[in-house]
This record gives structure tokens, sequence and C-alpha cells, in this order.
């Protein structure tokens, strides 16, 4: 019983704490790219980049004496014009051609391009890592977990439920979700359809800013570190079913979870081709995801 | 009233044959183009500028096999690098205990039929983002695996892959030759798109066509959309993987970056920029996006910058790439002859 | 005469929806059997039922003897069934010629699937009596996106029986059109029958009623009456629940 026991404490239960806070981290990047999905059916490749812009925001307003608790505030904020511009200027152009899908993700993917590359000139190519706001630890069933990552965890529960609480509970929610389900009905009843997206678009862009912020004292801040993330988003995405808030969730926690878990198995290389196979058995299964779209019930 | 003039006319009854027709044209100018590139760089001893042309064309090959999926049978590959680097790597891995060209070739293409095959029984059953992001998928997981894998060199790749010889029955060229490489190579990728487009110009080729334009009318031809969608996928793969067995031939090492998600993206960036579902871009985007990169290049080490904004303004202007400009020109200019 | 399409018993059911409810039928060879009901009648679920595109929960499907329950579309095509849509269906971007062609190509035997398609052969001399028959001959080298909304109804009809199929579904083929293309059309359906089996969805009584030969009445997933259009249009449960008086 006892080395049981012992398994438990000191192998089983550090590899789910840390796989925990990851998925929370995942689930903040998630969340944006699944609402922008949800209501504007666009693919946006360039979300790890708006992740990482929101990191390198952090980091050099920090570096300029802005408290770590204002930039929480402060960063998505300031990308929220900038994803409205980028809506209203280059997605809403092509967002009627034939191939919406496609041809949004092909410009996203350019977006993201540049904005790498734009990050390249002007912070430099090295691994940059903000000062860890909340120091010291605790210890959480015999587990000592720094202090910042439950930090993370309970932030990143917060945000979650409040962006639930306005898609499902307020007026602008369903507002969107109108939009979202029929987008020539909502018109007819006088909802500003393109402002909306443009809305709801810069909305996703600051919550990967937002997520930037949070795990930039974790994962450090460098110009390609929105891929890292992105192809595990995408996956949970898909797997929670693309435009489900609460299926980005439940995948996003569920996956970390078997990849944290599978480490204890396999060498931790084989976590992608993990959460691969677990994306192409849902989508086998039940190829809308497990949950439905946002709108559409 | 019909004016009577028009009824003389014959309608040119089908439009897809008199595009290939132009993309034929154009092709032969890229060709007599590449000739004469190949006739300069000898006369004056060149050997960076044709090693450099050799490496634009064997990409081009594998924006060849992009422009299959995404411009004819409307799939989006975000994992085309996966058989460009299968190819690169079997051929290194063949050339390393036989030197025969054709022996690496014929590896790369049964190993792609073999991979596109089995990946394509995932592959085939999602379309639209799901097809792009499974490919995505496969790819990464693929380079991940070989960049861990210490019998394929892990990170470093595979190194020291010898100088080999090309029988092609009337002589021999040596594949460090600068100008005789750059030749098999055209000669290669040329081969593959005329293979290419004879597909698309057959009943067969005109079904993946067929899902392109309207996937939910292809069962009711008789045909299934499964089964036409994995034939193109391992059809790509093909093409991409006897691309990227060149490219140790021309290079000597293969390293993990040939399956990363860059070689990916470049390929669609060559694809968009020269003109998707027009075979002929792939090959003309290769060369334009050479060019631009070291010309950009020269001045400043952030050529992604333009390039990405490039290919940003081609997906909102120019959504035919340089070919919609100047293709429908060459149909015109065929349609009038054929009178 | 051995019928071309039976339906035996076919229901489909959506949860506690029953959509299709025991629904039995047989379409006569060369001749147009037409099945017509008020809107929400389970018309094109039952279409969608014997075309392949959903699965019945109960009954049978049989296509010239063999029974083709759950065969997928594209199988149920090649043993001779051939369908149009309510919703034009076609390939738009692609000339109204390639349509034809593409609808053709399975014609051809095996063999020439990879040879060019340009050779003169059984689909193209197909296409050309098409495009002859149903008027085209203006247009085909239009894109089938360019057509008028009844050139494309016309030219559905065209690709839907393009490979000789031994019945035809036509789901509401005059939807849209103006009063003097619903007579055309109505006109070269009757012509058409005399070479194929033809299954009918319309919601333009006279058309039916002037060219069938066979008709059934559905309401609610069930069939309400059928028989020659004389003896339907007498029937005081049809008057009573289409044509809106008893």
């Amino acid at each position: 019983m006892a080395p049981f026991l012992d398994y438990i404490q000191f192998v089983l239960a550090p590899q789910m704490i840390t796989g925990l806070s990851l998925g929370v981290a995942v689930v903040l990047v998630a969340l944006g790219l699944t609402i922008i999905f949800g209501l504007l059916d666009v693919i946006n490749m360039a979300h790890g980049e708006f992740y990482a812009m929101g990191a390198y925001l952090a980091l050099a307003l920090g570096a300029a004496g802005v408290n770590f608790w204002l930039l929480l505030v402060l960063v998505p904020l300031i990308m929220v014009p900038i994803g409205y511009v980028v809506e209203r200027g280059l997605i809403q152009r092509v967002f009627n051609s034939p191939d919406r899908h496609v041809t949004t993700l092909l410009l996203t993917f350019g977006l993201g391009l540049v904005v790498e590359e734009g990050l390249k000139i002007v912070f430099g190519p090295n691994t940059q890592r903000p000062p860890t706001p909340i120091s010291g630890a605790v210890e959480v069933l015999g587990v000592l977990l720094p202090n910042y990552r439950l930090f993370l965890i309970v932030v990143g529960v917060a945000i979650v439920a409040a962006v639930a609480l306005v898609v499902n509970k307020t007026r602008y929610g369903a507002i969107v979700r109108a939009a979202a389900y029929d987008r020539n009905m909502a018109a007819s009843l006088g909802v500003p359809v393109s402002r909306v997206f443009a809305l709801t678009f810069a909305f996703g862009v600051a919550l990967a800013a937002l997520a930037g912020v949070l795990l930039a004292p974790i994962y450090s801040v460098f110009p390609t570190m929105g891929r890292d993330f992105i192809f595990l988003a995408f996956t949970v995405v898909i797997v929670g079913g693309m435009g489900s808030i609460m299926g980005a969730v439940i995948a996003g926690l569920v996956i970390t979870q078997i990849q944290a878990l599978a480490s204890l198995i396999v060498s931790p290389v084989w976590g992608d081709p993990i959460v691969f196979s677990v994306m192409v058995l849902v989508l086998v299964m039940r190829p809308q995801g497990l949950f439905g779209r946002l709108g559409h019930a | 009233m019909r004016d009577p003039s028009t009824v003389l006319v014959r309608p040119v009854q089908d439009r897809l044959t008199l595009a290939m027709r132009a993309s034929h044209v154009l092709v032969a100018i890229f060709v007599a183009l590449a000739l004469a590139f190949a006739a300069i760089g000898v006369a004056i001893d060149d050997t960076f500028y044709l090693r450099l042309a050799t490496e634009a064309l064997i990409f081009s090959g594998l924006a060849l096999s992009v422009d299959i999926l995404l411009g004819y049978t409307g799939l989006l590959s975000l994992g085309q690098a996966l058989y460009f680097g299968l190819g690169a790597y079997v051929s290194a891995l063949v050339l390393q205990r036989v030197p025969s060209f054709w022996a690496a070739m014929a590896a790369a293409l049964v190993a792609c039929v073999i991979v596109g095959a089995l990946a394509g029984l995932i592959v085939y059953r999602v379309r639209g983002v799901y097809f792009a992001l499974v490919t995505f998928g496969l790819a990464q997981v693929a380079a991940k695996a070989v960049y861990n894998t210490r019998e394929l060199g892990a990170s470093d790749g595979l190194i020291g892959i010898p100088v080999v010889p090309v029988d092609l029955g009337f002589g021999t060229v040596q594949s460090n030759a600068p100008a005789g490489f750059f030749l098999i190579t055209l000669g290669v990728i040329v081969v593959l798109y005329l293979a290419v487009a004879y597909l698309f110009e057959t009943p067969f080729g005109r079904v993946l066509i067929a899902l392109r334009a309207n996937e939910r009318r292809v069962p009711f031809l008789g045909y299934s959309p499964r089964a036409a969608r994995l034939a193109a996928y391992v059809l790509a793969a093909v093409v991409a993987g006897l691309s990227g067995a060149l490219y140790p031939m021309l290079r000597g090492f293969v390293s993990p970056e040939l399956l990363f998600f860059s070689t990916s993206g470049n390929a669609i960036i060559t694809v968009v920029t020269g003109g998707v579902g027009t075979l002929a871009g792939a090959l003309y985007g290769g060369v334009i996006l050479t060019v631009l990169k070291s010309v950009i290049g020269s001045w400043t080490p952030h050529h992604l910058v333009v390039i990405g904004l490039l290919f940003m303004a081609a997906v909102i202007f120019l959504p035919k790439g340089l070919m919609g400009l100047v293709r429908p020109w060459i149909e015109r200019l065929l349609r009038r002859t054929a009178r | 005469m051995k019928p071309v399409l039976e339906v035996r018993g076919l229901g489909v059911s959506f949860g506690v929806l029953r959509a299709v409810d025991d629904v039995w039928f047989d379409a006569e060879p060369n001749a147009i059997t037409a099945v017509i009901g008020p809107n929400g009648a389970g018309k094109s679920t039952l279409f969608n039922l014997i075309s392949g595109q959903l699965r019945p929960t109960v009954g049978r499907v049989v296509l010239d003897g063999a029974d083709v329950t759950v065969r997928s579309p594209h199988l149920l095509q090649r043993a001779g069934m051939g369908r149009s849509f309510q919703i034009t269906n076609l390939f738009f971007e692609l000339s109204v010629f390639e349509n034809l062609r593409l609808a053709a190509q399975r014609l051809e035997s095996k063999r020439r699937m990879l040879l060019p398609v340009g050779r003169p052969g059984p689909a193209r001399s197909r296409v050309d009596e098409l495009i002859a028959r149903f008027d085209l001959s203006a247009k085909a080298g239009d894109l089938a996106g360019g057509l008028s909304h009844g050139e494309q109804r016309r030219l559905e009809i065209a690709v839907a029986m393009a490979a000789r199929p031994s019945i035809l579904l036509l789901d509401e083929p005059t939807q849209g059109m103006s009063h003097a293309d619903t007579l055309d059309t109505a006109r070269l359906i009757r012509d058409l029958s005399r070479d194929v089996t033809i299954l009918l969805i319309e919601h333009d009584i006279g058309v039916v009623m002037d060219i069938s030969k066979h008709v059934v009445v559905m309401q609610h997933g069930r069939k309400l009456a059928e028989g020659p259009p004389a003896v339907v249009r007498a029937d005081p449960a049809v008057q009573a629940a289409y044509f809106g008086h008893a």
C-alpha cells in the first residue's frame, strides 16, 4: 500500500498539477481561437503571434516601470483596437470570397509571418524572461507548487468563467450568438453585424494577448513563442468542437493531463504524437468535435 | 436576334482544356528562359546562381504538389513538407549505400506512395479546415519523430551524401556539376508538371476538379469523394517526394528543417503568389520567391516581412496570383488562333 | 410489367419524429410517377432515403430487382439511379459542356479514366445529344454559374440523366420557374419519360396531373393515397388535405 501512495504523492500528483497549469495556459490561448472561429468562421493562424505580441508588450511596458497588475488590464486594452483594425482592414476584405476558410487561413498565416518577423526586428531574436510577479511556493497535496502557477490556475479559471458569462448571459453575448447563428437574420433585426464581427475578433485577440502577459513569466518570451502553443491550442479547439467554449476548456484540461501522464510512461518527446492521435481519434469518431458550435447549441 | 457573326464562332466548350493549354505555353516560356539561363551560366562559368536556381526548382516541385491539392482539388495542405522531407531522407539513405540516381528516385516514389496511402486513410475522412489541421499535425509529428531519431542524425540530419552520377542512357552527369544538375532538375520538374497536367485532362483528374467545384454533387456522378480525395493526396505526396529526393543530391545533406512547417508554409506562399490552380504558377512562384529572397536579403535579414506582406496582398488582390494576370490573356490568344 | 423501383415500407425517425412512415409504392418503367403533398409532408426526406443520402430506419428500396437500401449515393448512381436537386446543385465554375461531360463520363470504359478527355467516345456523343435535346447549344461554353435560372434548372435535369440512369429522380424540377418555363419543362419531362423511368416530386399540381401516370400523395410522412391522376384528384381525403377543401 505504502509504495502505491508514495507513487501517487511523489510521481502522479506533481505530474498532474504541472499538467493542470499547462492545461489552463492552453485553454487561455485556445479560448480566443475558438470564439473567433465560432463567430466568424475564421481560422486565425496569427493567433499565436497575437499571444506573442501580448507577452512582448508586457515585457516592454514592464521594463518601462508599469506594474504587472496594471499590465493585465492595459495590454488587452491596447490589443483591442489592433484586432479591430486587422478584422476591418484585412479579414473583411476576403470574408465573402468563395472559400472563406482557406482564404482567411492564408491571410492570417501571412499576417502571422509579418508579425513574427516584426517582433524580431523590434525586440531582437533572443529569449527574454520577465521577473515572476509573485514569488514563493505553497505545498498542495504534498507537492511544492510555485505561487505564480497557483495564481495562474485561479486567474485562468476566473477568466474562462467571465468569458463564458459574457458570451452566454449578457446582451452583447446574445447579439454575438445571434450573428453567429444566422448572419442575415441578425442584420435584418438591426444588429450591426460587421462591427460585431470586428469587435469579437478584437476580443479574441485581446484574450490571446492576455494569455501572453500571464504566461510570459513561466514560458519566457521569444519571437517564435506563438508557434509552440498554437498546435496544442488548435488541437484543443478541434477536439472540443470548433467554437465551443465548454469544449475548449474540457479538451484543454483532458489533453494536457493525457500528455502529462503519458510522459511518465514514454519519453516526453512523444507528447505531440500522443496529442495528435487524440485529435485524429476524435475527428474520426465525431468530426464535429465533442461539443457543438457557438450559437448552434 | 442573334448576330450572325457570333454563330460562326465555335464556342470553346472546354474551358479547362483551354486553361491547361495556356499553362503549357507559360511553362514552355519558363523552360526556354531556364535554358537560356543555363547557357549564360555555363558561358560565364557560374556556380552560385546555377545552384541557387536548382534549389528554387526543387522547391517549385513541392509547390506543384501543393497546387494539386489547393488549386485543383480544393484542399489546403499545411503539411506537404512531410513528403518533401520523406523523399529527401529516403533518397539520402539510399545514396549513402548505392550511388544511383534512379534507385534513389524509385525508393522515394515507393516510400511516398506507401506513407501517402497510410496517412491518406486518416486524411481522406476530413475536408476543409480539418484537412488543413490534420495535415499540419501529421507533418508536425513526423518532424518531431525525425528530430529525435538518432539513426536519422536527429537535429543534425544526414550529412556527407556522396556525389551521384546521373546515368541518362546517352551520357552521365555528375550531381555536383552546376549546369548539368540544373538541367536534370529542370527535366524532373517538367516531367512532373507534364504528368500532373496530363492527369487533370483525364476523366480521373476531372473528378478531382469536380471535388473542388462542388463536392456535394460528386457522389451523384458515381464517384466517392473520399476515394477521390485519397487519390489526390497520394498523387501530391508523390510529386512532393520526388522533388525532395533531388535535394540531397544538390546539397549533400538533409536536415529535419525540411519537414518543418516553414517548408510547407513557403510552398503555400509560392503557389499563392505564383497562381493557385495554374500549375505554371508553382514554377514561376518558386523562382520569383527565390529571387525576392536573395534581392531583399541583400538589404535586410528580415526579408520575411516583405514576403509576408506581398503574400497577403496576393491573397487579397490576386486570388489567382501572378499567373491569374497573364494566363487569361494567353487563353484569349489561343482561342483566337483555334478559330 | 416489372417495376423499375420498388419502395417497400420505407420509414425514418429523427428522435420521436417519424419524418417518413411506412411508405410503399412502385415506379413503372418508362412512365412518370409523381410524389405530391403539402410542405413538410416528407417528400424530400423520402427522396433522400431513396437516393442514399439518408439511411432508412425501416423498409427497403429495390432497384431493377436488387436491394439497394443501404448503398451510398455514388454506388446507387452506378447501379442506375440519377437524381436532380431542388436547390440547383451544379459545378457553377465549370462550363455547361464540362458539367455534362463529367456527368456522362461513367459511360466510358474504366480504362479510359486515364486517357485524355478530349477524345470522341460514348461520353462525348452523349454530351452532344444532351446539349441538343435540352437546347443548350448556344450556352455550351458558358459557365454554369452564368446561366439564367431556367437554364440552370434544365441543365440540372440534363446532368442527372447524362449517365443513362434506369430511373431519374427529379426533385421539384420547375422550382422557381416562370409559368411559361414551367410548361416547357413539363413537356420536356414528358418527352424524357419515353426513354427513362421518372420519379418526380412536384409542387405544381397542374404539372403533375397532366404528365404523370401514377400519383402518390403524402401527408405527415405517410402515404395518403395513390393511383392514376384522375382517381387521386377525386379522392375526398386528398381533396381535404391537399386542395384545402372537403
